[in-house]
């Protein structure tokens, strides 16, 4: 039968689970009510006008609040037509169920393994969800749902040197809203991060708190010019976890850091002034990119023309801030 | 049997002159008094290539139950796609199944092309055709070699590699890819053809059926063979269609179901393509179509050459492709078998939801049924014979 006609058939023989009904490039989509799911997939099977006797395949959609869609597709080998029955799972995000298709279809099985291990959607009445068929055993969370982030995505939002922006027809960039299921981005990140890191270990210092410590204290150094030269250009705590002149520190206590003091203490002036000097830089350098990075984020449509002049070029932005 | 109850005096070849005695075995009733285990190949062996696992419950050398272990490549393939825009897909499609490169990255295409109703010229689609069924030959030259290998016979495998070292040289010509072919986009192709392409493609045409029937002799006609796979791993119709199986090993089975013929896409309807069909859906057969298949293939390329027409091979795109929003379904046919994408779109530049029914999946998720009762040694039968790329059942 054609698209049309099976939605003629379906439609004229219509049961009070199929809420709508239409065809789309080709193929006949149902929407079905979530208790008549088996009921309709079942006379797909056995009609003999129908006979879907090819299981094609079976996954979830994610549908943003509502929860969890799960599309069946069906093929008769003897007809050549195709039905495709979309419903919406009961339980919403929570504890998204459906029931299962293994009595009918034999291939619903991995399917429906697949799709509970990519969306969390329990079929019941299957014979075995678990283990997870693709995931590892011991993966935590559902891959493929929209509040699931994909790590490289949080940590640079596109893949390339620029995300092509979205112009409408005058040629201005289109505002991007925030959608469930958009990378964090690297602000984000930063604070998640930032937290976790928070969480492990307590005591450590905040990472920017610490970066401006460094900056002051560099600065300080350069300005009484070796005053102390016993401490050559030691801004802040050494060995402060995210310092970033700590590496190259000399660590109090030990012989090597012993020579090397007495080393650089002839040229202790210059070293300090050299250290307070680079990280400035450095933290001018991250306050841009970050500042950057935020205005790419929240939407380049401050400026009316093209993304090119809405993102500023971190380095160009770095060095007119020393100047 | 009952000889074999009794403790013998047996000697060990490895210590000469010394003796020991051993029970053999405890018999009762004359029956061997078995003991069930668990046997797990995979996932490093070399008759599963690739990773997968099958974990079997023995009795004996017999087969009772047999569960295949998947995922040990999977990459969250259709999490990557939701990240990418669809140019960029394409490059992710063509790494799956990675014997069969161009006909994962049409069918994205395809798709896309389908929700934006774009019109691609007809020597864009005759290109493809003409790629993708070269494809084909390339992946089922590799399985006649590599089945053949798994059952002991070396010798395939070299003939094999010499045709694909071929054909893989007129698709880099072309492509630049010899792999990862990269060589469509939504609207159409990259580029055109290379001047001589049409040429080349015909001469190897040619070279390739002429060398054709060596492998029926080589293979088929081998004595070894045909006692390793007659009769062997039957997968019939019935089980086959419930379980989702195509390509050869659903026509094996003597369905001829093959969306070239029953759906054409492409200019498939312009072309006459010859669907050969097995009857008992055993390992034989399987192989069996798997050669004929290269053989329609090779017919379809030689149409093909007579129809290709001059023309644009691409669409000129806009900066950003976005797909508008609905759903749409395309069903290609895959050298492995059909590979659907039902692309979801919420009208932006990335896919909403891109699912991808790859023909390996559903093909080994009929491996326990086949498995089934079979003896230890015909498990290397059974994975060489249902055609599979482990990176097209992980994704």
């Amino acid at each position: 039968m054609t698209p049309d006609e099976l939605q003629d058939y379906l439609g004229r023989h219509q049961t009070a689970g199929v809420l709508a009904s239409e065809v789309a490039y080709g193929d006949l989509r149902l929407t079905l009510d979530a208790d008549a799911y088996v009921e309709v997939a079942q006379r797909c099977r056995t009609d003999e006008r129908l006979s879907c006797d090819f299981f094609d395949t079976l996954f979830g959609i994610d549908a943003r609040d509502e929860g969890f869609d799960v599309v069946t597709v069906l093929y008769s080998i003897a007809h050549r037509h195709r039905v495709i029955l979309k419903h919406r799972c009961a339980g919403g995000r929570e504890s998204p169920v459906a029931p299962t298709l293994t009595h009918i279809w034999r291939g619903a099985n991995w399917h429906e393994r697949e799709t509970w291990d990519m969306f969390g959607i329990e079929f019941e009445g299957h014979p075995g969800l678990a283990p997870r068929i693709l995931c590892t055993e011991n993966f935590e969370g559902w891959p493929l749902r929209k509040d699931f982030y994909l790590g490289s995505r949080a940590a640079k939002p596109w893949p390339g040197v620029k995300e092509p922006a979205e112009t409408d027809e005058d040629g201005n960039v289109i505002e991007k809203a925030q959608l469930i299921g958009d990378a964090p981005g690297p602000t984000v990140l930063d604070e998640l991060m930032a937290e976790q890191a928070k969480r492990v270990n307590p005591r450590q210092p905040d990472l920017a708190q610490a970066e401006a410590q460094a900056v002051d204290a560099a600065e300080t150094d350069a300005d009484e010019e070796a005053g102390e030269p016993g401490e050559p250009g030691e801004p802040g705590e050494p060995g402060e976890p995210g310092d970033q002149t700590a590496v190259t520190d000399p660590a109090p206590g030990t012989e090597r850091a012993t020579e090397q003091v007495a080393e650089q203490a002839a040229d202790a002036p210059q070293a300090a002034q050299e250290t307070a000097e680079r990280v400035r830089r450095e933290a001018a350098e991250a306050r841009a990119r970050k500042a950057a990075e935020r205005a790419a984020h929240q939407g380049e449509t401050a400026a009316p023309a093209g993304s090119e002049e809405a993102d500023p070029d971190p380095p160009e932005a770095t060095e007119e801030g020393e100047q | 049997m009952s000889d074999l109850s009794t403790t013998e005096q047996v000697v060990p070849a490895s210590a000469p002159g010394e003796s020991m005695a051993i029970e053999v075995a405890s018999v009762v009733d004359g029956d061997f008094a078995t003991q069930d285990m668990t046997l797990s190949i995979g996932p490093q062996h070399p008759a599963t290539h690739g990773v997968l696992r099958v974990v079997l419950e023995l009795d004996g050398e017999v087969i009772r139950k047999a569960t295949p272990v998947i995922g040990y490549m999977h990459r969250g393939f259709e999490k990557l796609a939701e990240h990418r825009d669809f140019r960029q897909i394409m490059a992710l499609t063509n790494r799956h199944d990675w014997l069969s490169g161009f006909c994962n990255e049409m069918g994205v295409a395809m798709v896309v092309e389908k929700m934006l109703e774009m019109q691609v010229p007809d020597r864009a689609q005759w290109i493809r055709m003409l790629i993708a069924e070269w494809n084909r030959v390339l992946n089922h030259l590799m399985f006649t070699g590599s089945f053949a290998l798994e059952l002991g016979a070396i010798t395939p495998m070299f003939y094999a590699f010499r045709e694909r070292e071929d054909i893989q040289f007129l698709l880099e010509s072309a492509t630049g890819g010899r792999l990862h072919f990269t060589y469509n986009q939504v609207g159409g192709l990259k580029i055109d053809l290379p001047k001589g392409f049409l040429r080349e493609s015909r001469r190897l045409s040619e070279l390739v059926r002429k060398r054709l029937p060596d492998y029926f002799d080589l293979v088929l006609g081998n004595e070894i063979f045909q006692a390793r796979t007659r009769e062997i791993a039957i997968l019939d119709a019935e089980a086959a269609i419930d379980y989702g199986v195509t390509g050869p090993a659903l026509q094996a089975a003597g369905v001829p179901e093959d969306s070239r013929v029953t759906e054409p896409y492409l200019k498939y309807d312009q072309v006459d393509v010859p669907v050969h069909t097995g009857e008992l859906g055993d390992g034989f057969d399987r192989f069996y179509v798997l050669l004929k298949r290269i053989e329609a293939s090779l017919d379809i390329i030689d149409q093909v050459h007579d129809h290709i027409p001059a023309g644009p091979v691409n669409v000129k795109l806009p900066k950003i492709v976005k797909a508008p929003e609905g759903e749409a379904y395309v069903r290609t046919e895959n050298p492995l078998g059909q590979l659907d994408y039902y692309l979801v779109s919420d009208g932006s530049k990335t896919p909403w939801r891109l699912k991808m029914r790859t023909a390996s999946f559903s093909n080994i998720a009929a491996l326990s049924y086949v498995l089934e009762g079979l003896m230890v040694p015909d498990l290397v039968t059974a994975l060489g014979s249902i055609f599979f790329v482990v990176g097209d059942i992980d994704r």
